[in-house]
């Protein structure tokens, strides 16, 4: 469904210095600098894959997800969508994509929803009865039936967002990206959006692509994830994975009879660096091959009521890969993932 | 683009303009009171410290016709005077959405620059109407039902052609910083040259023979003096062919340039 080899993306920006001198300078002469946003990244995408892409700003997510789009030419390498190169005027595909960015309203902001979407219908050439199916089925999952005929500016952000996804979705795309779909939002609204995205998926089996910084929409949507550092593709491989390989550290849950007593307190000192205390609870950060003798430790020496062991959180895991060292990384990352890089 | 989809993309751009009332009409009274006023000030005073009675053509009524037609006329072609919005969606990346769509964007914005005119023609209407009763106009026009006709037809190139004489200026949003200055220069010099601020009929001979041969005059003095009557058929027809001529080449200039612009796209905000 996508294919990507060695896309290459270098943006030309202007460097001013500082100062008036600086600004007068520039009025006669400008000194302009190379940014490589993308690195010669490649990847398959399969049918029915939901795949997130993950990095810190800069990272060069969004970038590649608009030369997928085709909205952003690419400045070497191929990519094929749906069989078509997305950049190339090719209406054909146009029909068969979409794209929502959370940061970017698609819809028109004086106008009710319901005017927006007409108008969609019509730039897709969308059967009238299919549309008609369509928005009912789509308005009544994001319950926002009531809200079609009010100005998009009058409403809240989640309920605009939950518009933007109807919006995207009217033609029944066959590959959809979404950027940042749940920025801003309040958590009940993420996981609306959320459940939504899931729900919709199992039901219609498109192609997503997933770029987000909320690490629990990533979590909840996508089982293979796509880590880019500084334009570079470092991790492709399932989420699980990334975890199993880059956690250093599991997460040992105790809940005692009674508050927690400054003995108990101090017993645990040695067996892991603590994260939280109190109202009968402990939770403890132990290296993953410790963990067995910590709960074990636990188990004997402290009157426990329930013992959980839980996977580092992945955002830290993604996180330290980000602020690790090149070597370090690509010590890490010999024989994990697939194809990455 | 289909004409059913053209037609929806207009009315929903002309239904955004008439959902602010208060700016629709204040809006309107204000800018049209106000150049009116000039118009009729300056050439009262001009007429009266004279003793011609014809400058350019005109006498002092004829003169007040001509600026009433022309300012309504430069709103149906101009839709929105400040209208900038191709190079804003440039900068702000709000041009992503079209890129997306299955349609041609210069197609789209087209089909919105008209639906900026629909309202106008309210305007223009109602201004015109009480025009009619405060202004001294002559008790003949010259507005003859061919002469509306004919108008209409120079109305909707002049429109068009407006548009195209407009968007390669402003696709060098994709290259330069801020093109609001090169609208501007452009706004005046079309607005001189085009006779929304003075009836060519006063340039000199050789400018107006030189003025014919670009889109100038084509954009508010033609259709003005084809809705006064005072342009025969085969001046409008061969003026109706200049214009499209420079359609043709600003049409195929703004491909070019949208062309190239697309290449270095970033689609980021500023």
């Amino acid at each position: 469904m996508i294919q990507v080899r060695h896309l290459t993306k270098t943006f030309w920006v202007h460097r001013k210095p500082p100062g008036f001198w600086g600004s007068v300078r520039s009025l006669v002469r400008r000194e302009k600098v190379a940014k490589q946003a993308v690195r010669s990244v490649s990847f398959d995408v399969e049918e029915g894959e939901i795949v997130g892409l993950v990095g810190a700003n800069g990272a060069g997510k969004t970038t590649l997800v608009k030369m997928l789009a085709g909205i952003v030419h690419p400045t070497s390498g191929e990519a094929t969508v749906l069989g078509r190169t997305p950049w190339a005027r090719d209406d054909a595909l146009r029909r068969q994509i979409s794209l929502i960015m959370g940061q970017k309203a698609q819809l028109w902001w004086d106008l009710p929803a319901a005017d927006g979407f007409l108008l969609l219908r019509e730039i897709y050439q969308v059967d009238p009865a299919v549309y008609a199916a369509r928005l009912e089925e789509l308005s009544r999952l994001l319950a926002v039936e009531d809200l079609l005929d009010i100005q998009v500016r009058r409403l809240s952000l989640g309920e605009r967002m939950k518009m933007e996804l109807i919006a995207a979705l009217l033609h029944a795309p066959r590959v959809v990206y979404l950027d940042e779909p749940t920025i801003g939002l309040d958590l009940s609204a993420q996981r609306a959006v959320r459940d939504f995205i899931l729900d919709y998926r199992a039901r219609h089996r498109p192609v997503m692509l997933v770029t987000s910084h909320y690490m629990d929409d990533i979590e909840r949507l996508c089982e293979r994830i796509l880590i880019l550092r500084q334009g570079e593709l470092v991790y492709d491989g399932s989420r699980q994975a990334v975890v199993e390989r880059f956690a250093r550290s599991k997460i040992v849950a105790v809940r005692l009879r009674g508050e927690v007593a400054p003995h108990a307190l101090k017993t645990l000192e040695g067996l892991g660096r603590r994260l939280s205390a109190g109202e009968g609870q402990i939770r403890l950060e132990v290296p993953r091959d410790e963990v067995a003798r910590v709960a074990g430790a636990c188990l004997e020496l402290l009157p426990v009521v329930d013992l959980s062991i839980e996977e580092e959180p992945l955002a830290d895991v993604i996180e330290r890969l980000q602020q690790s060292r090149r070597d370090e990384l690509e010590g890490a990352l010999t024989g994990a993932g697939r194809d990455a890089g | 683009m289909s004409p059913r989809l053209f037609v929806t993309v207009a009315s929903l751009q002309a239904r955004k303009l008439m959902s602010y009332r208060v700016d629709f009409w204040v809006g309107a009274l204000a800018t049209f009171g106000t150049e009116m006023a000039i118009a009729y000030f300056l050439w009262q005073a001009i007429f009266s410290t004279t003793d011609a009675t014809q400058i350019g053509g005109f006498g002092f009524r004829g003169m007040i016709a001509y600026y009433l037609i022309v300012i309504l006329v430069s709103k149906l072609v101009f839709g929105r005077l400040r209208d900038l919005t191709i190079s804003q969606e440039i900068y702000e990346g709000t041009l992503n959405k079209y890129l997306m769509y299955p349609s041609p964007y210069g197609t789209f914005k087209y089909a919105e620059h008209l639906g900026n005119a629909l309202p106008a023609i309210i305007q223009a209407a109602v201004l015109g109407f009480l025009a009619w009763w405060v202004l001294p106009l002559p008790e003949e026009l010259g507005i003859t039902v061919a002469s509306a006709l004919r108008a209409v037809a120079s109305l909707l190139m002049a429109n068009l052609l407006l548009f195209l004489l407009r968007f390669p200026v402003q696709a060098l949003a994709f290259w330069v910083d801020n093109v609001w200055s090169l609208n501007v220069m452009l706004r005046f010099v079309l607005e001189f040259f085009g006779g929304l601020l003075l009836p060519l009929s006063l340039f000199p001979g050789p400018l107006r023979e030189l003025l014919d041969w670009t889109p100038m005059p084509y954009l508010f003095y033609q259709p003005t003096m084809v809705l006064l009557g005072e342009v025969d058929t085969l001046a409008w027809a061969r003026g109706l062919a200049i214009a499209g001529l420079w359609v043709l080449i600003t049409a195929l200039v703004s491909r070019e340039i949208w062309r190239r612009g697309r290449r270095v796209y970033a689609g980021v905000g500023i």
